[in-house]
């Protein structure tokens, strides 16, 4: 027999340690909702925050594939033009007289530029930081030069409730957001793509040697992504009854900012659904009660800033040095 | 010491070899690691491969595990040339090698790492049977003898010995015939390399051959039937450790 080799660590530590992004975020969270309650009367109203929980729905259902790509160690920069791109081309096709292959076809576009993207980067073997950036360009270009810049109205009266229809006292987007969250922490926590997805992240030679092609997993979170985008891009065009193809400037940065918020390593390898959906809703909060306050518009960006480094420096400071103290 | 070149325990040599390498060769451009090796290797025997560094013992093992593919020569797993290339085939021969640099995703938890690439889930909701294979986890660890409470801990928060042993308990869930270790006690504590020692003797015990890889010489007397040393690409003496010292393996392995 063998000396018996005993591990005593503490269960509360392991998930504090392993849920710490998740719990830091929240804090933030609650503590800018409890404080522009306060402050702000018109904050903590129903119809104000049914509103929130709309303008902040595509940053949400974006994270959401954005918490993928960075948990296998990668990036999406092209994000923000697919909005564009899409949110354009629904209108453009919805002319056609045929919403449902209108919005199919939408779809779609979404996930051919997430498989070219993934392409160029799993098979490729192309940072995707790169083939993102240049994406990021070219498919803004795209949208542009379709639309001639111009906006394209949508009419159809099936589009249309997409973006303004309400359920149960919230809007379309938001309900569209909840099932998009659901459905990714299902997949993402309790099926083996999940698990692979940290994996690759995590070490993706150890996986590859266990037999599991890595390059499709790289593949398939960008496709995601794309269609995700899409679908952003959707409830934008949606929402506004028009397509313009300068939707979704700066998109990108307010959902990586919202994923990495969330406790998401841009090392990949630790990820969080629901610290991305927080982290969403932290950003939406934030323009909102800035706004209520009549504090200058300008700022909002400074303070998303100023939040993502103190959340950034209080994730890597505090979170290594309780790993630290463990070991 | 001279005289000893034949396999030391006649006993394990009389069975029938589970690996046979015949005349392996391997050159680099001008660079020649192999220079025509034969090792067979019996079921349940524990081999000690030293030599200087680059005498060729991690080649010849990443050629054994797949990973290498000889220029010249033939390898016999249980009689059968193996067939294909890639690690993926040398599996199939039951062949594993644990690498010096653990293959383990310090982010998943030890079940996780042991069941990386053969998941059980449930195959209308996609749901990862983790219950199942968190028991599975514990049952094997505790075969092994290693004790590890809970197998919910992500394996990036552990030492550097449990996570050794987490790695060769998951090439041992393969069911290998042969288990390949490379500087398995490299960097570890003295009380962690006798954990890994003692793992060693186990999977041994289950007649799974094994061929330890290590500079640390003290601990292949511990273990190792047989001490094949390599020089400049050649098999250059077998050793018996009963009638082996320290010395006279370090002698061999400097070419004398």
């Amino acid at each position: 027999m063998s000396k018996p080799y005993r591990l005593s660590r503490g269960a509360r530590s392991e998930f504090i340690g392993r849920h710490f992004g998740v719990l830091s975020i929240s804090v933030v969270f609650a503590a800018l909702f409890i404080f522009f309650s306060a402050r702000a009367d018109a904050f903590l109203t129903a119809e104000n925050l049914v509103n929130v929980a709309r303008q902040i729905a595509p940053t949400v259902v974006v994270a959401m594939g954005m918490t993928y790509v960075i948990t296998t160690g990668a990036i999406d920069l092209s994000v923000g033009s697919i909005v564009g791109l899409t949110a354009s081309a629904l209108a453009i096709l919805a002319k056609t007289g045929n919403p449902v292959l209108a919005l199919v076809l939408t779809l779609l576009i979404g996930a051919a530029i997430g498989a070219i993207n993934g392409a160029l980067t799993a098979y490729g073997r192309l940072q995707s930081f790169i083939v993102t950036l240049a994406a990021l360009t070219a498919i803004r270009g795209v949208a542009l030069l379709i639309t001639q810049g111009y906006s394209t109205p949508i009419e159809s009266s099936f589009l249309l409730p997409l973006g303004n229809g309400k359920l149960l006292g919230l809007y379309t987007p938001t309900w569209i957001a909840i099932a998009i969250v659901v459905i990714a922490w299902y997949v993402f926590t309790r099926t083996r793509f999940g698990r692979y997805v940290t994996a690759v992240g995590s070490n993706a030679e150890s996986l590859r040697r266990s037999g599991v092609d890595i390059r499709r997993i790289q593949m398939a979170v960008l496709i995601i992504t794309g269609v995700l985008a899409a679908g952003a891009g959707i409830i934008t065009a949606t929402r506004l009854a028009s397509g313009s193809s300068n939707s979704g400037t700066m998109f990108e940065l307010e959902v990586i900012t919202a994923v990495v918020l969330g406790g998401t390593s841009l090392m990949g390898g630790r990820g969080s659904i629901l610290g991305s959906a927080i982290g969403a809703l932290t950003l939406g909060i934030i323009s909102n009660g800035l706004v209520l306050l009549r504090v200058d518009v300008y700022w909002v960006p400074i303070v998303q800033g100023i939040i993502l480094i103190v959340a950034i420096f209080l994730n890597s400071k505090l979170f290594g040095r309780l790993v630290r103290s463990r070991r | 010491m001279s005289t000893s070149t034949q396999p030391a325990a006649a006993t394990i040599a009389e069975s029938p070899p589970r690996v046979e390498m015949r005349g392996i060769r391997k050159s680099y451009g001008a660079l020649d690691v192999l220079r025509g090796v034969d090792l067979t290797i019996a079921p349940g025997e524990v081999i000690g491969l030293v030599g200087d560094n680059g005498a060729g013992k991690s080649t010849l093992m990443k050629m054994l595990a797949g990973a290498e593919t000889p220029d010249r020569g033939e390898i016999l797993v249980d009689g059968e040339a193996m067939t294909g290339s890639g690690p993926r085939a040398a599996r199939a021969h039951g062949i594993e090698m644990v690498y010096q640099d653990l293959a383990l995703c310090d982010h998943l938890d030890v079940t996780a790492n042991l069941f990386l690439g053969r998941e059980k889930f449930n195959s209308l909701t996609r749901r990862l049977d983790t219950d199942r294979m968190h028991d599975e986890a514990a049952d094997e660890l505790r075969k092994l003898h290693i004790r590890i409470t809970n197998t919910r801990q992500e394996v990036g928060n552990m030492s550097g010995g449990q996570r050794q042993a987490i790695a060769i308990a998951r090439a041992v869930t393969f069911d290998p015939k042969v288990l390949v270790l490379d500087e398995p006690t490299a960097a570890l504590a003295a009380k962690e390399v006798e954990m890994v020692l003692q793992l060693i003797k186990d999977v041994s015990a289950r007649g799974v051959s094994v061929v330890l890889i290590t500079h640390r010489l003290q601990d292949l007397f511990e273990v190792a039937d047989r001490f094949v040393v390599l020089y400049e690409g050649t098999i250059h003496q077998e050793l018996d450790p009963a009638k082996t010292d320290l010395s006279g393996l370090v002698t061999a392995m400097m070419g004398k």
